[in-house]
């Protein structure tokens, strides 16, 4: 297993370091999905550590099926430039509103089909890369289905379930239904009523950020969870990115806040900053700023082809990219959230 | 907040949002999406309605944050919010009936208050559309489920059209009790705020009529926005301008115009200049105790 070669977070605490922790009774694996015959090995692993370029060669392969964490906040933005940097070809993203990860991935090429709720730039721009392929085929056009982000939560929902649907009262009398044929209405068959049923999603990979996790996957999140448990257990393989690697002593201080067992989770990587320029609770603030910058370039196809070169294609990783931003920009970011909000340790 | 002192400069945006907060009432849980709903949201929970709860879909519920922000998953969400979940959880409270009211934009709106953000076809199709839009995000179960709901809308001839192209969230259906028959549960559009007038709903029929108009605008004009044959309420109110009080909250609560977008500021600020503004509005309140 290769360790985790990414460099220091600014904040790191002292018992972020990188040796075994005694959480072993807690990463014991057991059959998640009863149609599975046996646990992936790599799930079954106790050090799980792998650098973002490794995760993402190993689990996000072309044409596969893949869903991002958070929700307008903790995004796994850096793994979304790396499936960037490797140019992976015909994915289909499953997602509820994934955002500029989404619209970046679909300038680059990458995007094959989209299963979304929304795709916008926060509140600045709708997702021009988006519409530039869903109205004028550039660079190539994509397939959408819609849902709502309700529906799409439930989605992942039945996946966690492994069931085959959870049935909504969203959706009906709308035209979701009408152009999104895997939504069926149907009459409940208890009480009569219209209601709504969405199938299971069980994306190939759920790549989801968190603030912490330990070597085995146990992963920890503040702020709000968006649909990231499920996400995680829905996908066949998991990708988490954290803040920090951390003891597994630090995870048993506050096991209420795992979000994520271990035995859920294929790989650990260490990814500081790596929901930038989204905000990540308890660690930095929302980079609005680079954002707006963003939606402004990405007013044209070069302007966008431009903001790829620069922010993606020409680091080297996250560590490059975080550099670029600048570490004083960084610091004054983390400072911004240590004055709203504090993760109790 | 006093109700005297009539602001004589203020925004359009301006007078939406505090025209789309009084329609909150205390005690409400109100859904809140991004932009000029959250402000009004913000203001009636700094106003009228300090009892009021405002729900964001990505899990913050009951914030008070010390300014608004520009998502609905911001970590500054996180600030003075007692309870912080997931969205599937937020969602189930909102289908389950717990919110009174929700608020949403729209990209066109028709008579019965159906709106569309998913695309504009006009001679295309919706895989082939003119004009391809966000997408639903929570709007169609906030307006599916919400008690209340709350348009926002900008009154342009394009925008307000006899039958929305793709019906992305669902107002009154075909009017009379259509939406009821969908099994659909929550209540369906009360108001339709726009930046001259405001609509209501008839009660029987749930078509759209005029209620409210802003100082300075005539039936005239707003009919000639509206491509079908609007009704007209027998007494038209006019609306009151929102008050200095008001004013001042909402500007002090955006110190980075990036919402209200007032003075283009936000536009060309560098980092440096954001983060101190941003900070400054920070540093103004404590936490919620």
């Amino acid at each position: 297993m290769v360790h985790s070669r990414s460099s220091e977070h600014p904040l790191s605490k002292p018992y972020c370091i990188s040796t075994d922790s005694n959480c072993d009774e807690f990463s014991k694996t057991t059959n998640r999905h009863p149609v599975r015959k046996e646990m992936p090995d790599q799930k079954k692993s106790t050090d799980k550590t792998l650098t973002l370029k490794e995760a993402i060669k190993e689990f996000v392969h072309d044409g596969c099926s893949v869903t991002l964490g958070g929700f307008c906040g903790r995004n796994s933005q850096a793994a979304a430039y790396e499936i960037v940097r490797q140019n992976r070809k015909n994915l289909t993203i499953i997602d509820d509103s994934p955002t500029d990860q989404l619209d970046i991935l679909i300038g680059a090429g990458c995007i094959k089909a989209v299963e979304i709720a929304w795709n916008g730039v926060s509140i600045f721009s709708l997702a021009r890369n988006l519409r530039r392929s869903v109205e004028e085929a550039i660079p190539h056009k994509i397939e959408v289905q819609d849902y709502s982000n309700y529906a799409a939560s439930l989605r992942f929902m039945a996946g966690a379930m492994n069931v085959p649907f959870l049935p909504t009262r969203s959706l009906l009398g709308s035209d979701i239904p009408r152009h999104n044929k895997r939504i069926k209405i149907i009459n409940d068959p208890y009480e009569g009523e219209p209601i709504a049923l969405v199938p299971a999603a069980s994306p190939d990979v759920a790549i989801i950020h968190v603030q912490r996790a330990d070597r085995h996957g146990n992963a920890q999140i503040w702020g709000h969870l968006a649909n990231d448990e499920n996400k995680a257990r829905a996908a066949k393989h998991v990708v988490v990115t954290c803040e920090e690697i951390v003891r597994g002593e630090a995870i048993l201080k506050i096991p209420n806040m795992t979000a994520l067992p271990s035995y859920c989770v294929d790989a650990v990587v260490k990814a500081p900053y790596g929901s930038h320029p989204w905000s990540c609770y308890g660690y930095y603030y929302h980079d609005i700023i680079f954002q707006r910058d963003y939606a402004k370039s990405n007013q044209t196809r070069p302007g966008f082809l431009k903001w790829i070169d620069e922010w993606i294609l020409s680091c080297e990783g996250q560590s490059d990219y975080c550099r670029k931003v600048g570490k004083e920009r960084l610091l004054k970011l983390a400072k911004m959230e240590r004055a709203i909000n504090r993760i109790p340790v | 907040m006093s109700s005297e002192g009539k602001a004589k400069d203020y925004s359009l945006a301006e007078l939406m949002a505090v025209l789309a907060a009084k329609e909150i009432k205390d005690g409400d849980k109100v859904f809140v999406g991004i932009g000029i709903p959250m402000i009004a949201g913000f203001l009636a929970i700094h106003s009228h309605a300090p009892n009021a709860v405002l729900m964001f879909e990505g899990g913050y519920l009951g914030s008070h944050p010390p300014v608004a922000c520009t998502d609905v998953g911001d970590s500054v969400l996180g600030f003075g919010a007692p309870y912080i979940t997931s969205s599937w959880r937020t969602f189930s409270d909102l289908q389950h009936g717990y919110c009174d009211i929700g608020i949403i934009g729209s990209a066109q709106v028709d008579k019965y208050g159906n709106v569309n953000s998913t695309a504009i076809l006009d001679n295309g199709t919706y895989e082939n559309p003119k004009t391809r839009l966000p997408g639903s995000g929570g709007a169609n179960d906030i307006a599916s489920s919400a008690g209340r709901l709350l348009i926002m809308a900008r009154l342009e001839k394009r925008r307000f059209v006899p039958r929305v192209d793709y019906v992305t969230s669902p107002g009154h259906v075909d009017g009379y009790e259509s939406r009821r028959k969908t099994g659909l549960k929550g209540g369906g559009p009360v108001a339709v705020i726009t930046d001259r007038a405001i609509f209501r709903f008839d009660k029987d029929t749930k078509e759209m009529y005029l209620s409210h108009l802003y100082p300075g605008v005539s039936v005239e004009e707003v009919k000639r926005e509206i491509s079908w044959n609007l009704r007209v309420a027998e007494h038209i109110a006019a609306v009151e301008p929102p008050t200095k009080a008001q004013v001042n909250f909402m500007r002090s609560y955006d110190p980075t115009d990036v919402i209200l977008r007032r003075r283009r500021l936000f536009e060309s600020v560098d980092f440096s200049s954001w983060s101190r503004l941003a900070m400054s509005g920070w540093n103004r309140r404590t936490r919620y105790a």
